[in-house]
């Protein structure tokens, strides 16, 4: 049964890859259209998180049993007008604790020491059994401006690297492009979820492309690089190495996600197992499909010339 | 028959055992790993408590205990051992000893250097009481007219007071459970204050080192010498000063760095003198700093306590001058059988009025040197104004003694962790990476079912680790969230790697390989670009937003750069050689 599955997707893969490109692109269709129509009714195109927007976020671990709706009611009762949020820390399934957020910056003195001792007498704890972090509105805004333009360095200086190293056109935008739809298309299913980027969750999507370019390149080199067996062949082989590669690291991630209670560590967990979800469809579907294309077209003036060469040689 | 064979395939790994170990590239990895472990040097049995920070002026810095350097090495710092004998193991026990101390006892405190005495002292507070008592004064005045100096001998009339004592001081050691690695943990995992200011105005340099100097002044007098104070641009050309302090949790330090810390006497619209150059000394010893004795503490009009501080300083003999010929025209009046003159002296802190002095009347068009800084602090409770009028002294007098700012800073973001948070961090990071290594380690066996390749493999993965930690420890950066994120991510591209570098040679194919050479080369260039695409997406942000991210970005370069130079080359070498037939 599970063979007779399993061949029944090989086959459908390897006869219509060209049909199944159309997954990918109509995916990062619906992403792009997702965050431009995000983008024209927020006018951002994330949610940004207080380490972007400026804010005050209070960690406090163990403790257990807050009415969470209470505190947030009594702290707004206090200081009226606030945006201020309460989550509840989780770890094994299992509370650990609470983050309260709130929209005061660190000129504000006055205002923010009161809030800490609200919060201290709500809560019966001391200045040692929480965490503090506290950030001006304009260096969030700044924060965020300035890793914008990191990644787009970033994924800039990745494009080069590829062109260097292939030195072909279209399987080199084929690598980049597939790395852009893995970006987009994970930005909208973060938006989906309406998770709170932070600084951090911006790193992941740099992190995010160095490994979803591992895999292509992977692919690539396989496909373009090795002489002996058919394309698909090829692909098939280069699979079997990228999906060992990608397993590994999922299973890294969640585990990272289940046992660690670290918002921060948490977020770009969450934020590279999509990513690499993603990246499986643009590999080895999209990345795959244009390289293949690619090939045959090339090939076919000399398709009776090649049969099996003994053994590949690669640059 | 059968045992022969045995003893052929003993010989056969025996010769590659000894194949493995006399290759360069493993010679490499293992002298690195030595390395990396020297200098981490972990040692499970440190005893005693780690001194972090000595408060200034107290019993613990006048007897001649030191604080670290930022740079000490964990490892090398100065640890109490034993305290009158007794022990030393935690900080609980430290604590539980300090706190049965008595007044004007002496206490032998023993570190791994030496052997300390201090003195116990008191800690007093002066009340004063509804009568006068007359004492007779002595100074020394300057006259103009004959150009002299000259002793006048008057009679003073001042409040009685009482000093009560109201306990023990404290012994100004600030400790820590001893560290047991040379990692430093950076504020996320071993808790403190880190505050990230901007400069009002672009400064050059020069100005950035005089600020940075300044800084690192203020924060000494406190008594903090555990700091890392650093200044740090953006892709846009911001400039940012970054403060740590590690294990701090000190509310008042954070006001203080932030304050320019301009401080200026004027009378009437003209400066008198100004912290700094102007003030040639500070006093903070008991008999001339303190809640003053004269005023103490009442209860402030809106309700609540307000206490009034005073402490001497000593002007320049410019600044002296400039007061006598400031107040030389003024008038005298008289106001509750005192003689005052017609204006005051105003106190002014970053152009915040902190207090107004009345000037005596015999002050008048006189140069003198000694005077008196006054200011308040208020509570809730009597308790509380004691205690805030104290800590703005304390804020006061480092400003005058440092001097201000070349340029206004303002606090743009301090994140205050919690030590308490830090430690379980810590343990739950160890944990975390000891599940994924041991996840990993089976989904590779499953799919190679080699323990050829099981057992390189995660060896490996651990040296990149130690390896990763040992460079962070020689160079003596602090390992904190961000780059724990960035081992996750150098330790993930390293299973792509090695599993690149597997599939390369062996997989899918029979054991049987004759071209490894070429098999192996083909692995690098592909895990060569994957290297180089991490490399570059890294770069920026080595520089971007104020360098926060600057751990991450250069733990994962370093983290991967380590992978492809050292511990690749050594795992494919170790394959090879235990595959080959």
């Amino acid at each position: 049964m599970e063979d007779k599955k399993e061949w029944l997707f090989m086959k459908v893969y390897d006869k219509q890859y060209k049909k199944l490109l159309i997954i990918p692109f109509v995916l990062l269709f619906i992403a792009l259209v997702l965050i431009f129509y995000k983008y024209s009714t927020t006018g951002e195109f994330i949610e940004k998180g207080i380490s972007l927007k400026g804010g005050t976020t209070i960690t406090i671990p163990m403790v257990k049993g807050v009415n969470i709706e209470e505190l947030r009611a009594s702290l707004l009762s206090s200081f009226p007008g606030r945006d201020i949020n309460i989550r509840e820390l989780s770890r094994i399934g299992q509370s650990s604790g609470i983050i309260i957020e709130a929209d005061v910056d660190p000129e504000e003195t006055d205002e923010l020491s009161s809030f800490l001792e609200k919060v201290e007498r709500e809560l019966s704890i001391k200045k040692d059994d929480y965490s503090i972090e506290i950030i001006g509105s304009s260096l969030g805004e700044s924060f965020f401006r300035e890793t914008i333009v990191a990644i787009s360095i970033a994924f800039l200086f990745m494009g080069i690297v590829v062109f260097i190293y292939f030195r072909s056109f279209v399987p080199s935008i084929a690598v980049i492009l597939s790395a852009f739809s893995d970006i987009i298309e994970t930005l909208a299913i973060v938006n989906l979820l309406e998770i709170k980027l932070s600084t951090a969750g911006i790193a992941a999507f740099l992190m995010l492309i160095g490994y979803s370019v591992d895999t292509d390149i992977l692919l690539s080199t396989r496909v373009l690089k090795v002489t002996e067996g058919t394309v698909f062949e090829k692909i098939k082989g280069a699979m079997r190495t990228g999906l060992m590669m990608s397993g590994t690291t999922i299973v890294a991630i969640l585990t990272a996600l289940i046992f660690t209670q670290s918002e921060v560590i948490r977020q770009i967990m969450i934020i590279l197992l999509i990513g690499l979800g993603i990246d499986l469809i643009n590999t080895w579907i999209q990345n795959a499909g244009l390289l293949r294309l690619y090939v045959e077209r090339k090939q076919k003036p000399y398709e009776e010339k090649s049969g099996n060469d003994v053994e590949g040689e690669y640059e | 028959m059968k045992k022969s064979q045995a003893m052929m395939l003993r010989e056969n790994m025996n010769r590659k055992i000894k194949k493995i170990f006399t290759n360069p590239r493993i010679i490499i990895l293992i002298i690195c790993l030595v390395l990396a472990v020297v200098s981490i040097s972990p040692n499970l049995n440190v005893k005693g408590v780690t001194i972090r920070n000595v408060v200034a002026n107290s019993s613990a810095s006048i007897a001649g205990i030191i604080g670290p350097t930022p740079n000490a090495r964990p490892m090398n710092r100065e640890r109490i051992l034993a305290i009158n004998n007794v022990v030393i193991n935690n900080v609980e026990e430290y604590y539980g000893v300090v706190e049965k101390l008595e007044i004007n006892q002496t206490v032998h405190v023993k570190t791994n250097r030496g052997l300390y005495k201090l003195l116990m002292r008191a800690e007093t507070e002066e009340v004063v009481l509804n009568e006068t008592i007359k004492r007779i004064v002595t100074e020394e005045v300057f006259d103009e007219a004959t150009n002299k100096t000259e002793n006048v001998t008057r009679i003073v009339e001042e409040p009685k007071k009482e000093v009560y004592v109201l306990g023990v001081e404290d012994i100004g050691l600030r400790v820590y459970n001893p560290p047991k690695t040379n990692i430093k943990q950076g504020l996320d995992l071993q808790g403190g204050v880190r505050v990230l200011l901007k400069p009002e105005e672009k400064v050059s340099k020069t100005y950035t080192d005089d600020l940075i100097s300044s800084l690192n002044q203020r924060l000494n007098v406190y008594g903090l010498s555990d700091v890392v104070i650093r200044s740090s641009n953006d892709l846009s050309g911001n400039q940012y000063i970054l403060i740590e302090l590690a294990g701090a949790n000190e509310e008042e330090v954070k006001e203080l760095i932030a304050k320019q810390g301009k401080f200026e006497a004027k009378v009437g619209n003209n400066t008198v003198f100004r912290g700094g150059e102007d003030i040639t000394y500070v006093c903070r010893s008991a008999d001339c700093s303190g809640i003053d004795p004269g005023r103490g503490c009442g209860v402030a009009a809106g309700g609540g306590y307000v206490c009034r501080f005073r402490f001497s300083i000593s002007l320049s003999p410019e600044a002296a001058e400039r007061q006598a010929s400031l107040t030389r025209d003024l008038e005298v009046i008289v106001e509750n059988n005192d003689e005052y003159l017609s204006e005051k002296l105003y106190l002014y802190l970053d152009d915040k009025e902190v207090d107004q002095l009345n000037i005596g009347a015999d002050l008048k068009g006189r140069a003198v040197t000694d005077i008196q800084i006054s200011g308040t602090g208020g509570g809730a409770t009597n308790q509380e104004a004691v205690y805030n009028a104290l800590q703005n002294m304390k804020k006061l007098q480092t400003m005058l003694i440092t001097g201000s700012l070349p340029v206004k800073l303002n606090i743009v973001k301090t994140d205050n962790v919690s030590p308490v948070l830090g430690e379980e961090f810590v343990n739950n990071a160890l944990f975390m990476g000891l599940l994924i290594l041991i996840s990993v380690a089976v989904m590779v066996s499953l799919r190679y079912r080699k323990i050829q390749i099981t057992v390189p493999m995660t060896v490996s993965l651990i040296s990149e680790v130690v390896l990763l930690i040992g460079v962070a420890s020689i160079i003596g950066w602090n390992i904190d969230l961000p780059a724990i994120a960035g081992i996750i991510i150098a330790i993930g591209t390293g299973v792509d790697h090695q599993i690149v570098i597997a599939d390369e040679t062996i997989g899918g194919r029979s054991v049987q390989i004759f071209d490894w050479k070429k098999r192996i080369k083909k692995a690098f260039f592909i895990i060569t670009a994957a290297y180089l695409t991490t490399v570059v997406a890294m770069m920026p942000l080595i520089f971007a937003g104020a360098g926060l991210l600057k751990g991450f970005a250069l733990t994962t370069i370093i983290g991967v750069s380590i992978g492809i130079f050292i511990t690749r080359p050594a795992f494919a070498n170790v394959v090879e050689i235990l595959l080959r037939e």
